[in-house]
């Protein structure tokens, strides 16, 4: 118990004391992850809208294979890529194993279904008369997107929370197609796995923590917006 | 009498299998409110929204300067010159304000312009001194309100109110029909649907019922 203290109290200091190494850990991690989620989060959403409005042949189909990708394993994602990626294969030749691109890329196809299917389920809880209301006062089909987009903001937004918390903390991508190279392609979770094989918890713990910090505030931030939400409805 | 704005001619509309519409036709004068009535699932609502192109018809003719096409072709047209406003108004997150001005960045008016039609459309509707609140903070009837503000300030040559007075209470259904019949007097082409048709007494030219999917006068 002692032991888990003295390393908790290390952790804090590093921390506080600014650990130059710790904080370009947890700054590639946000930075690939911000990536990640602002490239995937306009494609995605509007798929999710055509899959809602378009009426397609399919389009059920492609909202079911949408939530089963929901659960799928980080490592099975990074395998994926890891043999898209590697020098043998199809995509061998961009050299992009082991760098932060890679990383950026698994981050997007982890984060991608998430928000397809998390944007469906905010988009279809639009009246159908914001899209007739738009239209009818002379909005083109892209406004009137953008106005039903701004109608179920809160839902989409908790959509972006939840597909970057889910990026964030994911370990088996990084790991897989990043290679925790220190200074390069090292983040928060891949540390954290480092630290702990080496016996080294005080690092770890700080890493976790601010993982921890992010998770509080982001529930936070959904619970405020969730509140803002009913008052204002 | 003076020349219709729009001909429709046999529209036709099945859901599921069922016809709704059977060749109904339809022409709008300028400063003439038609009234529909009909029962519940007449088709009143879907007659309504073909009108506005915002419902697909099986099939339809629009006659418009004297030529007569297929509906699709006339439908940006048809979205330019025709308002719909639905049974219980709706309006978009934001102030009175935001949505009154919501069309206004569809047209060619300058920042300016639309700044003074702004104005001028509040204090058309009386709603200048709600215009910083919410809009959907206010009564029903006072929303409706603002839709019709909404609708005037785009000046449509057409304006279809489904049901536009239903559940108001009479203060409110009298300052509605009164802006309707300023709507009517500006030379605007009023089509109403209602099952109350003595609400409309004074401002209806014409009644049709609509029955078995057709109109009868």
């Amino acid at each position: 118990m002692n032991g888990l203290l003295l390393t908790t109290q290390q952790a804090l200091q590093l921390l506080l004391y600014g650990d130059a190494e710790l904080w370009s850990i947890v700054l590639l991690s946000f930075s690939v992850s911000l990536k990640a989620i602002l490239l995937t989060t306009p494609v995605a959403l509007l798929l999710a809208f055509g899959l809602h409005h378009g009426n397609f042949p399919g389009s059920r189909f492609i909202l079911a294979f949408f939530n089963s990708l929901l659960s799928v394993p980080t490592v099975v994602v990074g395998l994926f890529l890891y043999v898209l990626l590697t020098r043998q294969g199809p995509f061998g030749d961009l050299k992009l194993l082991f760098t932060q691109s890679a990383m950026v890329i698994g981050q997007m196809f982890l984060c991608f279904p998430v928000l397809v299917a998390l944007g469906y389920a905010a988009i279809q809880t639009a009246d159908r008369r914001v899209w007739e209301t738009a239209r009818t006062l002379g909005a083109p089909t892209w406004f009137t997107i953008l106005t039903i987009f701004y109608e179920v903001r809160f839902g989409l937004l908790a959509a972006v929370l939840t597909g970057f918390g889910r990026v964030i903390s994911e370990v088996g991508i990084s790991m897989m197609v990043g290679g925790n190279i220190m200074g390069y392609t090292r983040n928060i979770t891949t540390a954290i796995a480092l630290e702990t094989s080496k016996g080294e918890f005080a690092q770890g713990i700080a890493l976790g923590l601010v993982l921890l910090s992010l998770a509080f505030l982001l529930t936070a931030f959904l619970s405020y917006i969730q509140s803002k939400k009913r008052v204002t409805t | 009498m003076s020349e219709p704005l729009f001909v429709f001619h046999g529209i036709e509309k099945t859901f599921a299998e069922v016809e709704i519409l059977r060749k109904v036709d339809l022409s709008l004068f300028p400063g003439k409110c038609i009234l529909l009535t009909g029962k519940n699932g007449s088709g009143k609502t879907t007659l309504l929204k073909i009108i506005a192109g915002l419902e697909k018809p099986e099939k339809a003719e629009i006659e418009l300067s004297g030529k007569s096409r297929c509906w699709k072709k006339f439908m940006p047209i048809i979205r330019k010159e025709i308002i719909y406003l639905h049974q219980q108004a709706f309006l978009f997150s934001g102030t009175v304000e935001s949505n009154v001005a919501y069309g206004l960045r569809f047209t060619s008016l300058t920042r300016e312009q639309r700044r003074e039609s702004l104005k001028k459309a509040l204090e058309w509707s009386g709603l200048t001194e709600l215009a910083k609140q919410q809009a959907n903070t206010l009564s029903g009837g006072v929303q409706q309100r603002v839709a019709f503000t909404r609708a005037w300030i785009l000046k449509p040559k057409v304006l279809l109110l489904d049901e536009p007075v239903s559940n108001m209470d009479q203060e409110s259904r009298e300052q509605a029909c009164l802006l309707m019949q300023q709507m009517k007097s500006s030379g605007m082409s009023i089509v109403i649907t209602s099952h109350v048709p003595q609400y409309f007494d004074g401002l209806a030219d014409v009644q049709y019922d609509l029955s078995n999917g057709q109109l009868l006068q």
